[in-house]
């Protein structure tokens, strides 16, 4: 969809612009919303989005009871190649999200999350990257 | 008929997920019940300290602070409901609910507020989630920067969730002046 990414600037990657526009509610799990270029997390009966650009790592890794885990790491100011500097310096005083995890009992729901997430902000990561080239 | 309203499909949001049941409003306060029997919240409206009404995706949501600290939140009411508990709340409890707004931007900067129990990060203003403090096991402090909470792990009460929040933490940069050496952040 090429219509969406006009209202989008670089450095300001919204996922949804109205609460009306998230994906209605199911069951309280980890969701990627392609279309949207976002990730949803389960945070006290909540789901939460955050855009994937947000990103910087995910990963997962299981327990001898068959739990699972899994780990996202979000950009924060003052880490090498952080795509998202130039909010640093706009949003002086801000808190950062900088990492969640979670404890799941399906661990083929985590994989393909996982899977889900790195493909999706890969491609968003060149596509931005790719814009930036281009605009200088 | 006695006085009050009541609805069905209202799930009460926590630690462990989401349960289903009915919220009856009356004169003197709440009672919830989860569908099947079990778990039952009652609250009198004297312990009220104050009222939220959130949209949330395809429905609202009715947020109760209570004297204790503890903050209950109750989902699925339709906009219609809203007026009408609205009105009842001024009418009958003489207590205004507040409109608070959900942040769905997907940013992961904001603010961090405390208020009684809960610790809500904010984005531009608007609620991105909420936690309670009350469910944190731990809290660690990770270089000079990051502050970590661990949740207790809930495997009793119920948890109907898929995914379970396990840890969080955030990354307050040296240019942030809220909580400079302020001893009550967790």
């Amino acid at each position: 969809g090429d219509g969406r990414t006009s209202a989008k600037h670089s450095n300001e990657l919204i996922a949804y612009k109205s609460v009306n526009e998230l994906p209605p509610p199911r069951e309280m799990m980890i969701q990627v919303d392609q279309k949207n270029e976002a990730i949803l997390l389960p945070i006290y009966g909540s789901m939460v989005p955050f855009h994937v650009a947000t990103v910087k790592t995910v990963s997962s890794q299981q327990d001898t009871n068959r739990n699972c885990y899994i780990r996202i790491i979000f950009n924060v100011p003052g880490t090498p190649f952080t795509p998202h500097d130039a909010n640093s310096m706009k949003n002086q005083g801000a808190i950062y999200l900088k990492e969640v995890s979670f404890r799941s009992k399906d661990p083929r729901h985590i994989s393909e999350v996982v899977q889900l997430i790195k493909t999706l902000r890969r491609n968003v990561v060149a596509r931005e990257s790719e814009r930036a080239e281009r605009a200088t | 008929m006695t006085d009050g309203h009541s609805f069905n499909n209202i799930s009460l949001g926590g630690r462990g997920g989401t349960n289903q049941g009915q919220i009856r409003v009356h004169s003197e306060g709440i009672l919830w019940k989860k569908i099947g029997g079990g778990k039952a919240v009652e609250v009198d409206k004297s312990d009220v300290l104050s009222l939220t009404w959130m949209k949330v995706p395809r429905t609202n949501q009715l947020g109760f602070r209570i004297k204790d600290g503890l903050y209950y939140k109750f989902t699925g009411f339709r906009d219609q409901d809203v007026t009408s508990l609205t009105n009842f709340f001024q009418n009958s409890w003489g207590i205004t609910p507040e409109e608070k707004q959900l942040s769905v931007s997907g940013k992961n900067w904001g603010e961090v507020d405390l208020n009684g129990n809960m610790l809500t990060f904010l984005v531009g203003s608007k609620q991105a989630f909420e936690v309670s403090l009350a469910d944190v096991s731990q809290t660690q402090l990770q270089g000079k920067n990051d502050v970590m909470l661990e949740f207790h792990v809930d495997d009793t009460t119920g948890a109907n969730e898929k995914d379970s929040l396990m840890e969080i933490s955030f990354h307050i940069p040296n240019s942030n002046t809220q909580f400079v050496g302020d001893e009550s952040h967790p």
